[in-house]
């Protein structure tokens, strides 16, 4: 499918916006990596619906403004991107961070969610669970390590370490480590304010995370009232791009009958 | 010119297979290592040896903070400098330095150098670092606010020295409402700063702007060179020209009896310091936001081999130490002060896992062979 690729100011903040696809709009808070391309899930997604996948501040070719520094800034940042598009409410598919964003801006503003889909949601923290650390451990090793078939890996893997690929990551790992450097990637509130979504929610999950385990999931299930959990086998955290025709699968149908 | 006895207090007991086993000295390396027993028979060496310098005629001993590692075990270097100040009467006593932005109560930091400052009777010299990427992640201190805290920790500290208190402090990373240290230090207005650092362009304009002493950390002889001309070429364009006494530069030194003598007896632990207790990966060393883009693009464009790859002949070669008879290693420095215009020095006198009859010796080599000498000569 065609897609475009824009940049918005979005309340004077340059934001790199790809859409594609007609329909009901479909907002996707992307993961922490593969920031600012159109991947296959996208593209596949954008057959059924207006798929709107910005990249996050501070990632892809989005700016980092200086006053970014906490997961509210960006919830309260796509408030005013959905006003911009004059988007009342939507389905919102979130990854990774991306989950834990739109976990928060469903807890935030449930009336402008119809669906919601965590998929590998970061926010939450449960004891005696641990988290893969990925400030600890270089790109080349932690990509591999969040796929199943750790082959898999390589469409988000730089084909060569030049100067510019290397400042682009360190930028992107800078704005991560602003929002979730400590405490990692949690909201110590977020786990009791779940209750507060009201849209039907989808969560889904790799079976082999080995970034999040699959506790984590178990957990969001858990704790927002309309939720169903699905795993999804031989998969490791990054569902869209490992298991991408079950992902695909699962979102068009949760949507189409939540 | 003033000489400084420099000690890291390394953990040199590391396991045979470290090497192969362990990624680093630093973070992640398992602290059951440290054996305390061990441990009270080094800090005590260790500090005869700083207190021996002063004995042996240095004009200062110099300490340092890291946390959580075996290249240097002195988290808290304040502590260090209170166990020298009641041993010594002499030597300036430089804390190089506080990791000002890993702390949360810079207050602490105002008040416990101007204890030292009032019970040495003023011989405290104030270094302040950043801390290195490794403590970020040891501390879980968030390394994209170190610039800020360092700066804003710095003005705190400062300001608590020198403005009559009580007063308010409401920066963005701390915030005090009744800032009234005491005691004040003994020094005025306060006792020097001096700032120790890898060199970021921000860190060499900061000194700059407050006529704080710039130091150099271990690194090759090129690199110092190029970081102390930044510094003095930052000066002028400031207005004034950089004075010795504002330019440090700090370098492991070993003297033997001769050249080929002292290269042998240094070779094991020169390569214990740089591939052992410098062995950390790019990714801790430069943890996200520690360094600006600006300053990353100037270190990716240096393309420097990290020190650990680096054989003994490279990195004595490329000048990361100087080794050799007293002589040559008064030649030596006697070129680099012509070469740098630096007025402190600080040797690094216990290098690496070096057995302390070694460090004896050499240490007493410098200080009757090599100081008198400069000191003598090296005159601006």
């Amino acid at each position: 499918m065609a897609h475009r690729s824009e940049f918005l100011s979005v309340r004077g903040v340059r934001t790199h916006l790809l859409h594609g696809g007609r329909g009901e709009p479909l907002l996707v808070l992307t993961a922490e990596f593969g920031s600012g391309v159109w991947h296959p899930y996208l593209d596949r997604l954008s057959a059924q619906f207006r798929v709107l996948a910005p990249d996050h501040l501070g990632f892809g070719e989005s700016e980092r403004p200086e006053w970014l520094d906490g997961i509210d800034d960006l919830v309260f940042h796509y408030v005013d991107l959905l006003d911009a598009l004059e988007i009342r409410a939507t389905a919102i598919i979130g990854v990774s961070v991306g989950g834990w964003i739109a976990a928060e801006f469903a807890v935030a503003h449930p009336e402008r969610v119809r669906q919601l889909i965590l998929v590998g949601a970061a926010g939450l923290k449960i004891d005696g669970v641990p988290r893969y650390d990925l400030f600890l451990n270089p790109i080349e090793d932690i990509l591999p390590h969040l796929f199943h078939d750790e082959t898999r890996a390589a469409q988000l893997l730089p084909t060569e370490y030049g100067p510019e690929v290397v400042v682009r990551a360190y930028r992107e790992s800078t704005t991560l480590a602003r929002l979730a450097w400590n405490p990692y990637l949690y909201n110590p509130k977020l786990e009791r304010r779940l209750a507060r979504i009201t849209a039907p929610t989808l969560v889904v999950w790799g079976e082999q995370d080995g970034f999040l385990p699959l506790a984590y999931g178990e957990a969001y299930a858990r704790a927002i009232p309309a939720a169903r959990l699905q795993t999804v086998p031989n998969c490791g955290h990054l569902v869209p791009f490992e298991q991408t025709d079950e992902f695909v699968g699962h979102v068009s149908e949760f949507i189409r009958r939540p | 010119m003033q000489f400084f006895y420099f000690h890291l207090m390394p953990w040199p007991d590391l396991p045979a297979d470290f090497d192969r086993r362990y990624q680093s000295s630093w973070v992640t390396l398992p602290n059951r290592i440290y054996d305390p027993q061990r441990g009270q028979h080094l800090y005590n060496q260790y500090l005869d040896e700083l207190e021996r310098a002063e004995a042996l005629g240095f004009d200062g001993l110099g300490v340092n903070e890291h946390h959580q590692n075996a290249y240097g075990t002195m988290p808290a270097p304040n502590l260090m400098a209170a166990a020298l100040v009641r041993r010594t009467s002499k030597a300036k006593i430089a804390i190089l330095g506080n990791g000002i932005a890993l702390h949360d109560h810079p207050l602490r930091i105002a008040e416990e150098v101007a204890m030292l400052d009032v019970m040495s009777g003023g011989r405290i010299i104030s270094g302040f670092v950043r801390g290195i990427g490794c403590e970020y992640l040891s501390l879980g201190v968030n390394p994209t606010y170190s610039r800020e805290r360092f700066y804003e920790a710095h003005d705190l500290i400062v300001r608590a020295w020198t403005e009559p208190g009580p007063f308010t402090f409401e920066g963005k990373h701390y915030r005090v409402r009744y800032a009234n240290p005491w005691p004040r230090p003994l020094q005025q207005p306060h006792p020097p700063i001096w700032l120790p650092s890898q060199g970021s362009t921000e860190t060499i304009r900061f000194a700059v702007q407050h006529r704080y002493p710039f130091v150099t950390v271990f690194t090759a002889y090129a690199h110092t060179k190029r970081l102390l001309e930044e510094y003095k070429a930052e000066a002028e364009r400031a207005g004034y020209v950089a004075p010795p006494e504002q330019i440090g530069f700090a370098l492991p030194v070993y003297v033997a009896e001769t050249d080929a003598r002292a290269r042998d007896e240094a070779k094991a632990h020169v390569m214990w310091l740089f591939q052992r207790g410098l062995k950390i990966p790019p990714n801790w060393l430069l943890p996200p936001g520690y360094v600006t883009e600006a300053s990353l693009r100037k270190f990716l464009a240096a393309d420097m081999k990290p020190p650990n790859d680096l054989s003994f002949d490279e990195l004595e070669r490329a000048g990361y130490v100087l080794l050799g008879s007293a002589a040559t290693v008064r030649d030596r420095l006697k070129e680099h002060w012509k070469d740098l215009g630096f007025g402190l020095f600080i040797g690094g006198g216990r290098i690496g896992d070096m057995p302390h009859d070694k460090a004896s010796k050499s240490q007493e080599l410098f200080a009757r062979e090599v100081i008198p000498a400069l000191r003598a000569e090296c005159v601006a």
